[in-house]
């Protein structure tokens, strides 16, 4: 053959590689869509382009679609974290695989996540084998006072490039532990927090100088305007109610994370339209700022109408180590502690993308989103239920992690039984 | 010729420990120090009723599952299992459509010693393990344990019945653990397990020779751990000498007593099992040559994450592992830790069983086992619910020397019994009712069944 001709052979074989991987159709699923209290049966969810394009109970697959046959299974959208350190992690004992939060420097809010993303991480490997698509990434407390940093939405596609969005938001821990940095007391906490904001103020207003302008400025500037979220991590009642004045006073967008004690100021928070980012495993008093700890957290959120998405801490070991795992099993633990099932699928896809502002491309299986969907052998809101398939912007993604490759290196292979144990 | 060598120490001791179990009137001289308990149990059952529950789905912790079936306590013991069991005055629960298994036992827990709510001062100083040493061997961790930690309460109420204290894995032997009962009462010693042994847990890796190595002390390498526990064990075995020699005439006065070789002395005859903190795969084989070197056995390691590596091993030294479902990473001796731990270990004939190391895992370790199993049947093994429930009941009993009593449904054993709302392994199951010893310590039905801890009393 001339090599012209296999150019163009070469070209008509990629070309048709492509039209057919970009049409799937899904059938045969039990989606979940995250529009509706109750799963659409027998659904057909047709995806091009990476998009999805209808959900239809019976619909046909397109001619030529890829067609991958859920059996009934759940459908859901694929998993997002609401706030975990992926990508900036790796043994956190190694100090020099962790960059997700500073000790020093003046960077303050302008200190940015983006920069740091390992997108090779066996971590993200082993959360997007887990189901999970869309992570918020954030910086963990600073040692200067009163700000974390920027954070980012990361999308867990296989790529060496998984931000999404940066400046997805500005992080701030208050309370517990975290007061040593403003010399002791959340008081000086909340008022470096309320102090930083004016000066910021001042010096983004028209009239200043662009000098003024300082790095942490700009990363503040689309907080000020209510355009991204000041998420504060804050569990004692006292801060939940600050944060709340907070959000008033300078109409801010805020957005707990922690919130163990949020069921207390529950009223309050519904009428200041300020969601809550929670681990439905906190029922320990681990510390004064946590006495009111209860399993119910969720439950009496939900009931007085805030918005709640879920992930568990666990210590920092499950929000970034087991984030796709964990975030189900916290938010089925939730449903066991009376939310409603359909408010525990939604707490983890979402109500996540709301509250990070992206829900008009992901969150739901619904036309036009991304095609992020996750096919589960059972439940998702069972721990031991798993992953058969997932697909982010329509490709099945490799669900080959470090752990299974372990696996399949060292299991046994012949002799193997269970055994009844004698008494 | 190990289990020669014990046996024979097991004989020679047997008829003189005049405190141990098991002790003849032997005893002529003073007894060995070594496993006396000067502070003994003062536990006392819960207020308790003759009970008969009725038709539930009885998973027994040794692999059996009986539909429909009858469990009849009386005076705190199980005295029958089956079908159609008549009550004979016994209260009546209707357990219907309901789930009972043995009470869930935690062999590797803090509580009471990470004590909640955590504060600066437990930073400074924390009770979960004397630190100023390596070999704190002397420690007793019952000597630290709040009964009111609220931890305890939050135990209970998911369905534990036996927990295993352990103290912190920073030195390389920690310390004496201690077996109590999650009952709500004020002090350790009313919490005790009466009759229950201590154990010794040791730690091995990154945790003591980071921690010391830090402070410009030893050990500062795995090496250096394997020498300084080398080093006690020779110790030892002198001071055991010099017992046995009083013991047989040999030598008019006993040695003078040493409190760390009083234990280290214990586990060489077999009177103290060891628990041992080991994450890799050459650490674990490395620490039961130790222990093979000096004649001893470990009962388990526990996190264990590599034990998946060396099944064999495990099994030739009859060393169990306690694991988390899926724990990893954090430390470079995690890395390798995969989530078919358990299933792997179970299914090639290993001895495993479900740990928490945490007051938040340890209220849900049927969901840990139910994590484990998963992974396990996606590659292709069989680990129905009557199996895996002994991973949580009868194997840390017998890892705790209590295979006899606790850990699984059967006439004669201490009716320790949770009746579950469905099935164990759910995450949407509660606890429904959890019985100590016949004793009805939780109901979730009723709140003042089991009251909360000291620290929230006036609370808002």
């Amino acid at each position: 053959m001339k090599p012209w001709l296999q150019l163009m052979a070469l070209g008509c074989l990629v070309a048709g590689h492509h039209a057919a991987a970009a049409t799937v159709a899904i059938t045969h699923a039990k989606a979940w869509t995250m529009t509706s209290a109750e799963p659409v049966d027998n659904a057909t969810v047709v995806i091009a382009d990476g998009k999805i394009t209808s959900v239809v109970s019976g619909g046909a697959a397109p001619a030529g679609a890829r067609v991958i046959d859920a059996k009934g299974r759940p459908v859901t959208p694929g998993l997002f974290h609401a706030a975990t350190h992926l990508g900036l992690l790796e043994v956190s004992s190694a100090t020099e695989t962790v960059d997700s939060g500073i000790k020093s420097g003046s960077l303050g809010a302008a200190f940015d996540v983006q920069y740091a993303i390992n997108a090779n991480s066996t971590l993200i490997q082993l959360a997007r084998a887990d189901g999970v698509s869309r992570a918020i990434t954030y910086p963990i407390h600073s040692g200067v006072a009163p700000f974390s940093g920027s954070g980012a939405l990361l999308r867990l596609a296989q790529s060496s490039d998984l931000l999404d969005r940066t400046h997805i938001g500005v992080f701030a821990v208050i309370g517990g532990r975290s007061g040593g940095d403003a010399g002791g007391s959340r008081a000086a906490q909340w008022e470096l927090l309320r102090s930083s904001l004016d000066a910021a103020k001042t010096g983004l207003a028209a009239a200043a100088s662009p000098a003024t302008r300082t790095p942490e400025f700009v990363a503040l500037e689309p907080v000020l305007a209510g355009k991204v979220p000041l998420a504060i991590s804050v569990n004692r009642e006292s801060d939940i109610l600050q944060a709340i004045r907070l959000a008033h006073d300078y109409s801010l967008k805020v957005v707990i994370v922690g919130g163990i004690e949020a069921w207390r100021a529950a009223e309050a928070l519904a009428a200041a339209k300020i969601p809550v980012i929670l681990d439905p495993q906190a029922n320990l008093p681990t510390g004064f700022d946590e006495l009111g700890a209860r399993l119910d957290n969720a439950a009496l959120l939900h009931r007085a109408g805030v918005t709640i998405a879920t992930v568990v801490v666990a210590g920092g070991i499950h929000q970034s180590y087991n984030a796709g795992l964990s975030m189900r099993e916290g938010a089925g633990l939730a449903v066991a502690n009376g939310l409603p099932y359909i408010e525990g699928l939604k707490s983890i896809t979402s109500v996540p993308a709301e509250i990070w502002g992206v829900a008009d491309r992901c969150g739901t299986i619904a036309p036009g989103r991304d095609a992020d969907l996750v096919i589960w052998d059972a439940d998702p809101l069972e721990p031991a239920t798993l992953p058969v398939t997932v697909l982010i912007a329509g490709k099945e993604m490799s669900l080959v992690t470090h752990q299974t490759e372990l696996r399949d290196r060292y299991m046994p292979k012949a002799g193997l039984e269970v055994r009844v144990h004698k008494p | 010729m190990r289990l020669v060598v014990l046996a024979a120490a097991a004989g020679l001791f047997a008829a003189t420990l005049g405190a141990g179990a098991g002790a003849t009137e032997a005893s002529t001289r003073i007894p060995l120090p070594f496993t006396t308990d000067p502070y003994p149990s003062t536990y006392q059952p819960l207020p308790r009723n003759d009970t008969l529950i009725q038709g539930a789905t009885v998973l027994d912790g040794l692999g059996h599952r009986m539909d429909s079936a009858d469990v009849l306590v009386r005076n705190g013991k199980i005295v029958a299992v089956g079908q159609g069991l008549s009550a004979g005055g016994a209260k009546v629960i209707n357990a219907k459509g309901r789930w009972v298994t043995p009470g869930i036992i935690d062999v590797h827990s803090h509580d009471g010693v990470f004590p909640l709510p955590y504060t600066s001062g437990d930073m400074d100083s924390s009770d979960v393990a004397e630190i100023s040493d390596p070999n704190a061997a002397d420690t007793w961790i019952e000597h630290a344990v709040n009964a009111q930690d609220p931890a305890f309460v939050a135990a209970l109420r998911s369905g534990v019945t036996t927990l295993q204290i352990l103290p912190g894995s920073t030195p390389l032997f920690s310390g004496r653990s201690v077996i109590v009962k999650p009952v709500p009462v004020a002090d350790v010693r009313a919490m005790k397990f009466p009759g229950a042994g201590q154990g010794l847990k040791m730690a091995c890796g990154e945790n003591p020779k980071s921690y010391f190595g830090e402070k410009g002390r030893a050990p500062n390498s795995r090496q250096g751990e394997i020498a300084l526990v080398r080093a006690a064990f020779l110790q030892a075995q002198e001071y055991l000498q010099g017992w046995r020699d009083y013991e047989s005439g040999a030598r008019p006065a006993p040695p003078a007593r040493d409190l760390k070789l009083d234990t280290l002395a214990a586990v060489l005859t077999g009177d103290i099992p060891v628990h041992m903190h080991c994450y890799r795969a050459g650490d674990m084989t490395t620490m039961m040559g130790v222990a093979a070197e000096f004649g001893f056995r470990i009962r388990a390691f526990h996190h264990a994450t590599e034990a998946y590596k060396i099944v064999p091993q495990l099994k030739a030294a009859g060393t169990c592992v306690a694991v988390w479902s899926d724990w990893w990473g954090f430390k470079m001796e995690l890395e390798d830790a995969i989530r078919e731990n358990a299933a792997i270990v179970d299914a090639a004939g290993g001895c495993v069983m479900m740990h928490s190391d945490s007051a938040t895992v340890g209220q849900r370790l049927t969901i840990e086992a139910a994590k484990a199993a998963a992974v396990g049947k996606r590659a292709g093994l069989k680990l129905p619910p009557e199996h895996i429930i002994s991973w949580v009941t009868s194997i840390p009993a017998r890892a705790l020397g209590l295979g006899d009593r606790i850990g699984a449904i059967g006439t004669g054993r201490n009716a320790d019994l949770v009746i579950w709302s469905g099935d164990p392994f759910s995450v949407y199951t509660h606890a429904d009712q959890v019985f100590i010893d016949g004793a009805l310590a939780y109901d979730r039905s009723n709140p003042r069944s089991s009251p909360g801890p000291d620290l929230l009393l006036g609370q808002p």
